[in-house]
């Protein structure tokens, strides 16, 4: 028996990593970090949790432009995952199912294959995109059907760098159908971060204590205008305005949200952020990327274009099929929106009916584990063989 | 001359281009990962901390075929720009990209983030009200440019 495959979802902002017989992943900062108050060494991945004082983080990304261009930090973060204070194991004579993103760039295939034979010395690579193994997972957890070769759905992959919305029909990736939208989670946080310093207090340094504020208090509207009203009147501003309390990494590590009518003693000398209608002008971004000057469609026009690349008759499965994964997809009220948008593009007589799963971070890991565990993986598996002989042609020739 | 048109001469107004410059720097500072400058930059290193991890075992691997992290830049440093213009795929990178909206574009107030319906006659940035205006012209309009 070989040995247990590492599936490894490497994202630009987290990699989700384990081994496929593991319950579930690590979900691992995937960039070193430098912090200001501890000058002696820097923090690779997870061990950002050893750091007491996170304000004006540094970030060394190994993605720009959601790909992988920077594999000195990127050889860095894999060699703290593959170690003891990672998953606990190294990657050699293991198979790896690991993913990169859509439209992947040749070279950069090229370096990723070169880079696990030749340094982790793998015994086989299964490499895959998060949507297909989304689409995996979704076939391995829905009832009535069963393989892969009948599916039709869309995946809408909401990341870090940005949004992909990625049709299958009869399982297999629709490529002409690929939509990319330029907003993510990235852009989101530094579009709040400048919002925040115009209009309260200078966070332009923070984007890690910015990116906390967002997941903390952000959500998507349903109705946009409506959302405007409420901010714009005086009496229903409370419904939306709140105070964000700002860490200090002394009495509190992490920022949290003030609650209205229980003031906390301690509260009295710490810096607070008023926000209002930042909390949905910023994920509307990913509705309307036009809002900041972005010359794109948002997610739902992105999908009914997405939708005119495939062959009509598998249309309405499409429509009943749509999953939506990805980091950025945690904010509240996303689904009803999306549903709401999508409901009033399509034509009538199709339903619309969208899933997004408890953990939309993982759960493209989750599909990599179904896969990797499946009988037929060996039949997926490009192996170092295959690698010696043929090098990264013999991939593409699959 | 008039007092009133000795002003407006003296006023500098911000031309398209310079505008669509601008446009594009705020797109850019969108995919930014740092604002600030690396906090060790100025650092240096004491040559006298001991290194603890280097065993004599794990010497002995690194003679082997590992190549290091530093192959790995010199070989495959090309920038995202370089990578566009070789990518011969079909479909790719820039035809996946969504359309452009349909919709006509809203506009908000870069102030205080309500609709907007005003701009300013310098930059162009877009305003709501007379308040927000002031707002901006004391700490924003022609201030930061380049």
């Amino acid at each position: 028996m070989a040995n247990t495959t590492v599936v490894l979802d490497n994202g630009a902002y987290t990699a989700k990593v384990g081994l496929a017989n593991e319950d579930e992943p690590q979900v691992i900062p995937n960039c070193i970090m430098k912090a200001k108050s501890e000058r002696r060494r820097v923090f690779v991945g997870n061990q950002i949790d050893e750091c007491r004082d996170t304000s004006a983080l540094y970030y060394i990304l190994c993605f720009q432009r959601g790909y992988l261009l920077n594999w000195d930090t990127q050889k860095t973060v894999w060699d703290h995952i593959f170690s003891k204070d990672g998953i606990g194991c190294s990657l050699e004579n293991r198979s790896i199912v690991i993913t990169e993103p859509q439209m992947n760039f040749h070279s950069v295939q090229e370096a990723m294959l070169e880079m696990l034979f030749e340094e982790y010395r793998v015994a086989g690579l299964y490499k895959t995109t998060s949507a297909e193994l989304a689409a995996f997972n979704y076939v391995a957890d829905s009832e009535e059907r069963t393989t892969m070769q009948s599916l039709n759905c869309i995946i809408i992959d909401v990341g870090y760098s940005f949004t992909h919305v990625v049709p299958f029909v009869l399982g297999r990736r629709v490529l002409e159908g690929i939509r990319r939208i330029d907003v993510g989670g990235k852009a989101l946080t530094n579009h709040l971060k400048e919002l925040i310093s115009y209009r309260h207090l200078n966070v332009m340094d923070e984007s890690h204590v910015v990116n906390q504020i967002k997941e903390d208090v952000c959500f998507v509207a349903e109705d946009f205008k409506n959302a405007m009203r409420v901010h714009e009147c005086d009496k229903k501003r409370k419904e939306i305005a709140v105070d964000y309390v700002l860490p200090d990494f002394t009495t509190c590590k992490r920022g949290y949200i003030r609650m209205p009518g229980q003031p906390r003693e301690e509260e009295e000398h710490q810096q607070m952020v008023p926000l209002c209608n930042e909390r949905f002008t910023v994920p509307e971004l990913l509705f309307n990327p036009s809002d900041i000057g972005i010359q794109q469609v948002g997610i739902p026009e992105a999908v009914v274009d997405a939708l005119k690349a495939c062959p009509w008759e598998a249309h309405r499965e499409l429509l009943l099929n749509i999953l939506i994964v990805g980091g950025s997809a945690q904010f509240p009220g996303f689904l009803p929106r999306l549903k709401r948008d999508l409901r009033s593009l399509v034509p009538d007589d199709l339903e619309v009916s969208l899933i997004c799963p408890e953990d939309p971070v993982r759960y493209a890991w989750y599909g990599g584990k179904e896969v990797a565990t499946s009988v037929n993986f060996e039949e997926f598996v490009y192996t170092r063989e295959e690698y010696d002989e043929y090098g990264i042609h013999g991939l593409h020739q699959r | 001359m008039s007092a009133r048109i000795k002003d407006a001469e003296k006023k500098r107004v911000l031309d398209g281009a310079a505008r669509q410059r601008r446009a594009r720097k705020a797109l850019e500072a969108l995919e930014q990962d740092n604002f600030h400058d690396d906090p060790h930059a100025d650092l240096v290193m004491s040559k006298k901390l001991p290194k603890f991890q280097d065993s004599i075992k794990s010497g002995k691997e690194k003679k082997g075929k590992r190549k290091g992290a530093e192959y790995f830049r010199a070989k495959y440093r090309k920038n995202f720009q370089q990578l566009l213009e070789e990518d011969k795929q079909q479909p790719n990178y820039v035809s996946a990209a969504a359309p452009p909206p349909k919709n006509p574009v809203r506009h908000f107030c870069a102030v205080c983030g309500n609709f907007s319906q005003y701009s300013c006659t310098a930059c162009g940035t877009r305003y709501c009200r007379v308040r927000c205006l002031r707002t901006h012209q004391d700490t924003r309009c022609l201030k930061w440019t380049a």
